[in-house]
């Protein structure tokens, strides 16, 4: 197990330095001098700058970003580079050379707990309510309801997080029923509010946006919970358990752990489809969290907030998939005594 | 309770043509997607398909498929020359079946409902949805078909390769799918628009990146069971060549799970292209169903249900067809 671990998490710092060192290259791949765009940037905001000395300063840039060699002047190649930015990155530090790197941190700590809350609650709503609504399916296995449901669910899939959101957003905030806030965390002049009604603002701004992320999570755990429990009551244990007249309460139960197991694998396989809801959903409803912040920074061409975004979702999808092997282990023995 | 076990209803009559539908109806519509992709310039144009002009034959729509149309003759453009053709002049013009080009406006039709001379309607700027609609499904097709055929083909023989071969190729190969699977695609599709400008070239590379693993992984999985099968040491017995087993014995075997694979990631494609271009940093945004249902959307406020309804429809039901397709491919490998 000790051993077992180590190799898992030796292979996940691997891992992340391909990750980000392949992120590194196609970056560099990218037909954009950084400080072209600046120079461009401070002429815009009529910086003066002089055609005649405009090179030059380009070329002060450049040494200034790292992008070439400060003696030679010759352009450093891509494995120095990453070398550099690694250094950094190891000490936490991911902001560009001659930048601020607390003001960086300022923005991702800003931004993090509305995504973290937001992922979370979808998350938690996908787990918990597919797991039930996989075993209530998975023991109707063929019958009506479940052709019903399972069809309603395929459906469910074919909508993009995007559209389903435009659809909301259009049903419920703008143009049929005004009932929810199409923009925003809180309402304005919230602060003065006693504390309840605040938390109740919250969760009605949150409603809509936590319903985008979560049905595509939910939907898929819907379908593993329900294949695992139609596949266990179809096994002896189950038979035999029905004619000894075991109540539905109770087979319930036991069939919920079998359900449970598909969930545990697939914990890690979730993340990445909350950072792309996040991303949409952010964006649509105007809240400022990493999906918002990863938007801008494409925008802006910014690399550095792109590189400390790529580091972040894949350090969590990595560690996400970790734990949920060691959940898989927890759960299933045969996988433990497999080894 | 009724167990795992599926239990098949004998089919009525009703069941036999409702099933006749259901059978069809994805085929069709993805059939659709793709020829109204692949030939929308010579579908919905406001260029003719063929004209004669000063007793000179030219293709305008053909040019557009492959390139961009030549301007029109006299310093008018093709459609108001084409209106303004006599009637037993020497010149005349044959117009594509839908003669409407995405991008012409109309003053005279902002915002028109829905009508006989545009079933879809028309846009804020008196554009017709229809032809638009045509050419947002040949923006989907433009990037989705090439990642998905790209990736197959590379998923499929690095996956084979790794699976027939085990050993270091095997290893390799399995790290870099885990490498690949943790990259947040539509973050670096994301990127990709952004940072390479309105190509298609790094969005396609990109799709390909993510998509190459799923083919990898389904090939690689079922090639190690596959591989232990009697014929397949019979026909190594007979001296087959590595290459031959691979294209003659082993992957036509696999050729549905790959269709499954092939159909999730072409709606994967479709919906990773629709949402960038609904964030608005897609390449060729200009006609793609993302635009055209946050314009439409952001529209809907007056009373414009046509702009958002058409393009949300056209995604559900292609993405939705994939799934169906992709669902029905599966449960008839596993029976």
């Amino acid at each position: 197990m000790g051993r077992w671990f180590l190799v898992r998490l030796l292979w996940l710092l691997v891992t992340l330095v391909g990750v980000t060192f392949v992120t590194f290259a196609v970056l560099d791949r990218a037909p954009i001098d950084r400080a072209e765009l600046e120079a461009e940037k401070a002429r815009s905001v009529d910086a003066y700058v002089d055609s005649q000395h405009r090179d030059e300063s380009i070329q002060r840039l450049r040494v200034k970003l790292g992008m070439v060699d400060p003696v030679t002047g010759e352009a450093l190649p891509v494995g120095e580079r990453y070398w550099a930015w690694l250094r950094n990155a190891v000490m936490l530090r991911f902001a560009g050379p001659g930048e601020d790197h607390d003001a960086l941190w300022r923005r991702l700590g800003a931004a993090l707990p509305v995504t973290m809350l937001l992922g979370g609650l979808s998350l938690l709503i996908a787990v918990l309510g597919g797991t039930l609504l996989g075993v209530w399916l998975g023991r109707r296995a063929g019958q009506r309801s479940e052709r019903f449901w399972s069809s309603v669910m395929l459906v469910a899939i074919g909508v993009p997080e995007f559209l389903f959101a435009t659809l909301l957003l259009l049903a419920f905030s703008v143009v049929w029923l005004q009932w929810f806030p199409a923009s925003g965390l809180r309402s304005s002049g919230a602060e003065q509010w006693m504390f309840v009604w605040q938390v109740g603002d919250f969760i009605w701004h949150l409603t809509l946006p936590v319903l985008v992320v979560s049905i595509g999570p939910l939907v898929m755990v819907t379908r593993f919970v329900r294949d695992a429990v139609a596949r266990a009551c179809a096994a002896p244990f189950v038979i035999s358990m029905q004619a000894l007249g075991v109540e539905d309460r109770v087979m319930d139960r036991r069939l919920f752990r079998h359900g449970s197991v598909p969930v545990a694998t697939l914990a890690g396989g979730l993340l990445p489809m909350l950072v792309s809801g996040s991303i949409v959903v952010e964006n649509l409803f105007a809240l400022d969290g990493l999906g918002h912040l990863a938007f801008r920074a494409v925008l802006d061409q910014d690399q550095a907030v792109v590189m400390a975004l790529v580091v972040l979702t894949s350090l969590v999808t990595l560690v996400s998939l970790l734990v949920s092997d060691l959940l898989h282990r927890a759960v299933d023995a045969r996988v433990r005594l497999s080894e | 309770m009724s167990g795992a076990a599926r239990q098949q209803r004998p089919a009525g009559d009703g069941d036999a043509r409702r099933g006749l539908v259901r059978r069809w109806l994805p085929w069709t519509c993805l059939g659709l997607l793709l020829f109204v992709g692949l030939f929308a310039p010579l579908i919905a144009n406001d260029v003719p398909l063929i004209a004669k002009v000063d007793g000179q034959f030219s293709f305008p729509a053909f040019a557009d498929l492959v390139g961009e149309a030549p301007p029109g003759p006299d310093d008018l453009s093709w459609k108001r020359w084409w209106s303004r053709l006599p009637r037993d002049g020497e010149d005349w013009a044959w117009m594509p079946p839908r003669p409407y080009g995405p991008m012409e406006t109309e003053a005279s039709r902002f915002y028109e409902r829905p009508s006989f001379l545009h079933p879809l309607g028309n846009d804020d700027t008196g554009r017709d949805v229809l032809a638009r609609l045509i050419h947002g499904a040949r923006t989907a097709v433009m990037l989705g078909l090439p990642s998905v055929l790209l990736a197959g083909v590379i998923g499929t023989l690095l996956g084979a390769w790794a699976a027939l071969s085990r050993g270091l190729v095997d290893v390799i190969v399995q790290r870099l799918i885990e490498l690949f699977l943790c990259f947040p695609t539509l973050l670096f599709l994301l990127f990709a628009s952004a940072f390479f400008g309105t190509s298609t070239g790094a969005l396609i590379t990109v799709m390909v990146l993510r998509f190459w693993i799923s083919f990898a992984r389904i090939v690689r999985g079922e090639m190690l069971s596959l591989r232990e099968r009697d014929y397949v040491l019979v026909a190594q017995g007979l001296g087959v060549s590595t290459w031959r087993l691979l294209t003659r014995h082993l992957v036509p075997q696999l050729v549905s799970s790959i269709g499954v694979t092939a159909a999730f990631c072409m709606a994967a494609a479709i919906v990773a292209e629709s949402t960038l271009s609904f964030l608005g940093v897609g390449p060729m945004a200009e006609s793609s169903w993302g635009t055209m249902l946050r314009q439409g959307s952001e529209q809907a406020v007056f009373g414009a249900w046509h702009l958002w309804f058409f393009p949300a429809f056209a995604i559900v039901a292609v993405v939705l067809s994939c799934h169906v397709l992709a669902d029905r491919l599966r449960s008839a490998a596993t029976v």
